[in-house]
């Protein structure tokens, strides 16, 4: 299946094409960027800092983060249609698609708790331990993924 | 100008240490993306509230995330330049590396202007009303200025001399 997927014409012109892979890269920064800042900016302000940042702008950037995830799920997906076969067993690779799956699931999670605690009208200062908790996983899981992206080009 | 630091930089003892360490470069790329991300991340928040949006948070309330934007640049500022005593010859000479650091340049000019001109009268800006188009026009050329950096950083493995 994934040697059907690097033989399809988008995967061979992605592979190919001298600026495809390079321009796909640099979308993936600007994505990379968009979510991983939105997120960690979140994930600080849920651990204490920025004491009178009202946490609903974050309910308001969520779109623009999910704008950067779609950005990166696209070009990553193409960026991995010209090497599948080779990254279905990097390690790195699969260590980066775990912590994203993470780091979006918290932050759906993140989000509705987020939209209940404004809507019951608790103060932002009141943030609870599970939610610390799950900023601080948050913040932990965009480092790895940053880790392990970088690290498949140097660990095969 | 980068031929003269590519030179001073070639043969050093710096130089040589960063060329035969060989974990060294994978780590100071990973600290160099995580400074982005501090660097962007914290300016997403400032530039979009500077330019109008984000109205539910007090104008002055975003000076809380310069520290974090001025430590991922010093971050990517002290990663950067080993990256170039590192490889000079490689960099000096690169166009992606060349128009990144004009960005880089002009990017640092419109902070400056930030600080000078937008930043002491966000005191007195209404919470609700919309932003003067000085400060949008800041915010803006910011946002723009450092995505042009991410993009040109990028591209430099991928781009000759020009």
């Amino acid at each position: 299946m994934l040697t059907t997927l690097e033989n399809t014409s988008l995967a061979l012109w992605v592979g190919e094409s001298l600026w495809a892979y390079p321009s796909l890269l640099a979308c993936h920064i600007v994505g990379l960027a968009i979510v991983a800042g939105i997120f960690s900016m979140r994930d600080l302000k849920l651990l204490g800092f920025f004491p009178t940042l009202d946490i609903a702008a974050f309910r308001h950037l969520l779109r623009l983060a999910l704008l950067g995830f779609a950005i990166n799920a696209i070009s990553g997906f193409l960026l991995f249609s010209s090497q599948a076969s080779y990254l279905a067993t990097s390690i790195p690779f699969l260590s980066k698609l775990v912590c994203i799956a993470v780091g979006m699931s918290t932050a759906l999670v993140l989000q509705s708790r987020l939209s209940f605690q404004l809507v019951s009208g608790l103060e932002s200062a009141s943030v609870d331990r599970a939610t610390q908790l799950l900023a601080a996983l948050s913040l932990s899981v965009w480092v790895g993924a940053i880790i392990a992206g970088r690290l498949i080009a140097y660990i095969f | 100008m980068w031929n003269l630091l590519a030179s001073l930089a070639d043969g050093g003892s710096l130089n040589q240490w960063l060329q035969e360490t060989y974990w060294l470069w994978p780590v100071m790329e990973i600290i160099h993306f995580i400074g982005l991300v501090l660097l962007l991340g914290g300016l997403i928040v400032v530039d979009l509230r500077m330019a109008g949006h984000l109205r539910v948070i007090k104008p002055n309330a975003t000076h809380q995330l310069l520290p974090f934007v001025i430590a991922g640049f010093v971050l990517n500022l002290v990663t950067g330049t080993l990256f170039f005593v590192g490889d000079p010859g490689r960099y000096s000479i690169n166009i992606g590396f060349q128009i990144k650091m004009v960005l880089v340049g002009l990017a640092g000019l419109n902070a400056l202007f930030y600080h000078l001109k937008v930043s002491p009268i966000m005191s007195n800006w209404d919470h609700e009303a919309d932003s003067p188009l000085l400060a949008k026009c800041v915010a803006y050329t910011s946002l723009t200025v450092w995505t042009g950096v991410l993009l040109t950083g990028r591209l430099i493995p991928y781009v000759g001399t020009g």
